[in-house]
């Protein structure tokens, strides 16, 4: 998929597109506003990835122009945090997504994997793991028929490890994603630790757990073949 | 007490002292006046019968009558005038206060004796006033006196009182303006209408003040929200940076490790940002107050969200809710954080080997509605408790940038919630947060 990064800062411009090469994206950058209506008014995406804090270009100028030359793409606003008014704009003028700086690529990733389900109708099927298997749309998780009994948080933590599998992720990208930035950031360790602890306990009721894997010093990964 | 009821009182006070030393003295000045007057009559009078006495001679007045005297007093016994031959060489001339019989009745009298020699002969002049009649003049006297002054005391006090109300009116709409004012933003910008320039003056000079106040408010809030914001793109860009680094997977275990630990020195920095940035944006007010819902439901959320953590701990979380209460002007999120944070910082000082509970109680007193939460954790000094809501003050702990519970405040303001810290060490400590009643 086609992916237009609309950032002016181009160290973080060109660790995204890295990023996303990896993942099998096709990335294009762009550093103003005016390159970026250039590149839109030629090419068509499937991703346009815009910070809203643009030298040359009311961000949300571009994304209006954007939308109606381009009204196939998912539009992801990348902004500094919380300018609430600007995110309502945003998503009022059509955007699928809003994520705030400073964000984790992995984030990212799930959140273009989510627009992609959602948008494009890819069908993710069911993600098999171990002996289970999840599916993301009833967000039920099977093991041999049964259904294990997850709590919500429970079930978000695995389906992020298992979006981002055979991938050591930090306590805080894990933290993150499932709080978000609401708590203040009072960011404690202990909180990813406990829910994993009690995920595992819950899973190895049913079969082995042994592919969720504690990473020294870094965090846990779903080992996944 | 307030100016104008002690100018009044001062008033009252000053007046009725007068009035007390007037009344001391007024009887004693009544008489020497009465004194004076009626010897100066009888002085008067002895002169009127010196005249007739030089005109007609001593003799025809004593003449007709048997003991050689003369003698008349009015019908009313109110005065007399005597005159009798005396055998007496010395000259008489003095006033004195005496008693006279007269049909029976002792009467006081106000008596001028006079001796004069006519022909070789003394002859003794007798002149008296009732002092029945002095004093009648001077009750009567005393009592309009007493009326009058009773009257100037209660209609000054009256003019005195009115006109210290209408003059002290301006310092009590100040004093108001002062009273209403939770913060300098919100200061009442409406003059005070005064002719008084000590008042105007007053007036100007606090709302300068106040404006003084709020602009280096807000340019402190400014700088500190221009700062954090302008922090998170190169954060963002060394956050990405590393996580390609970790992502690339060619790193060795150790060197993963220090990769991941900058993570997490950054993630503390963004957390600090952040933090920062959402106390800056609640003290601005850029936050919507229009959700309307339960507490209890909020407060079962977040309980949920922490019972985890807590049972892991082996702590229970009990929760009592003895009523609810609805907000119908607030913001949900924030309040979540709000209750996150001093719940969540209960369990965490509450400390690992299982020591007793975190309480969370919802009740009302005097109508209004309150929630304690309480734990029996390790407590504070009275130094800590004074200043825990500041911010980067923090307790120990591994986790965390001190900037916990100044959020919580800065909530709280946001939502006029007020709340109550009180910690004994070694036995734990106690949030109670009132909510405003309107609300």
């Amino acid at each position: 998929m086609n992916v237009l990064i609309v950032e002016d800062e181009k160290s973080l411009a060109s660790e995204i597109a890295a990023f996303l090469e990896k993942e099998h994206y096709l990335v294009e950058m762009a550093h103003t506003g005016m390159e970026a209506s250039e590149k839109i008014a030629v090419n068509l995406y499937d991703f346009i990835l815009l910070d809203l804090g643009l030298p040359d270009y009311d961000g949300l100028d571009l994304l209006r122009e954007a939308r109606e030359i381009n009204h196939e793409a998912a539009f992801i606003i990348i902004t500094a945090r919380g300018e609430v008014s600007e995110k309502v704009k945003g998503l009022d003028l059509g955007a699928d997504d809003y994520i705030a700086k400073p964000f984790s690529l992995l984030e990212l990733n799930s959140r273009m994997a989510a627009i992609a389900r959602r948008k494009f109708g890819q069908r993710t099927s069911h993600i098999n793991f171990g002996q289970f298997s999840l599916d993301p749309l009833s967000r039920k998780v099977m093991c041999h028929e049964r259904e294990v009994d997850l709590t919500k948080k429970q079930f978000d933590l695995l389906h992020y490890l298992l979006l981002n599998k055979n991938r050591a992720l930090t306590r805080m990208q894990l933290y993150e994603h499932i709080w978000g930035n609401m708590l203040g950031d009072e960011y404690d360790s202990n909180f990813i630790d406990v829910h994993i602890k009690n995920l595992r306990k819950k899973l190895a009721e049913y079969a082995p757990v042994e592919w969720l894997e504690t990473v020294r010093g870094v965090g846990y990964r779903a080992n996944i073949d | 007490m307030k100016l104008r009821y002690k100018l009044a009182l001062y008033n009252l006070l000053t007046k009725l002292l007068f009035v007390a030393v007037f009344l001391l003295l007024m009887p004693y000045f009544l008489e020497r006046i009465n004194t004076i007057q009626t010897d100066n009559e009888l002085i008067n009078k002895r002169e009127q019968v010196m005249d007739i006495i030089a005109e007609y001679g001593v003799e025809g007045l004593i003449a007709d009558s048997a003991n050689n005297a003369f003698g008349s007093y009015n019908i009313l016994k109110q005065e007399y005038i005597s005159l009798e031959k005396a055998e007496t060489d010395s000259l008489w001339n003095f006033i004195e206060i005496a008693q006279r019989m007269v049909d029976e009745e002792v009467i006081n009298y106000r008596v001028l004796n006079y001796s004069f020699m006519v022909d070789g002969e003394t002859y003794l002049l007798e002149i008296g006033t009732s002092l029945d009649n002095i004093y009648k003049t001077e009750r009567n006297i005393r009592t309009i006196t007493l009326i009058l002054l009773g009257l100037f005391v209660i209609i000054s006090f009256i003019a005195d009182t009115t006109l210290s109300r209408v003059l002290t009116q301006p310092l009590e709409f100040i004093t108001r303006k002062l009273k209403e004012t939770k913060s300098p933003s919100l200061y009442n910008r409406q003059p005070v209408k005064t002719s008084t320039t000590d008042f105007a003056y007053l007036d100007q000079t606090l709302l300068e003040l106040m404006q003084k106040i709020d602009e280096l408010f807000t340019k402190e809030k400014e700088i500190t929200a221009n700062i954090s914001h302008e922090l998170l793109t190169p954060v963002s860009v060394v956050q990405s940076r590393l996580e390609n680094l970790i992502n690339d997977g060619g790193l060795s275990e150790p060197h993963a490790e220090k990769v991941s630990e900058s993570l997490r020195t950054l993630h503390r920095l963004k957390g600090i940002i952040n933090s920062l940035l959402l106390i800056a944006r609640v003290e601005n007010r850029q936050f919507i107050k229009n959700e309307q819902f339960s507490l209890e439901e909020l407060l079962r959320e977040v309980i949920e969200e922490i019972e985890p953590i807590a049972s892991d701990k082996g702590l229970q979380i009990q929760a009592l809710f003895e009523c609810d209460h609805n907000m119908t002007r607030a913001n949900r999120s924030l309040l979540f954080t709000l209750f996150f944070n001093i719940i969540n910082n209960a369990v965490k000082f509450s400390g690992t080997e299982a020591k007793g509970s975190v309480e969370v109680h919802c009740f009302s007193e005097n109508d209004q509605f309150k929630i304690r939460i309480s734990d029996q954790g390790p407590g504070m000094t009275e130094e800590q408790v004074a200043e825990v809501f500041q911010r980067f003050k923090k307790r120990k702990s591994p986790d965390g940038h001190g900037l916990g519970l100044a959020i919580v405040k800065s909530i709280a303001d946001f939502h006029e919630i007020s709340i109550q810290l009180s910690s004994k060490l070694g036995f734990g400590t106690t949030f109670l947060l009132s909510f405003p009643k309107e609300m």
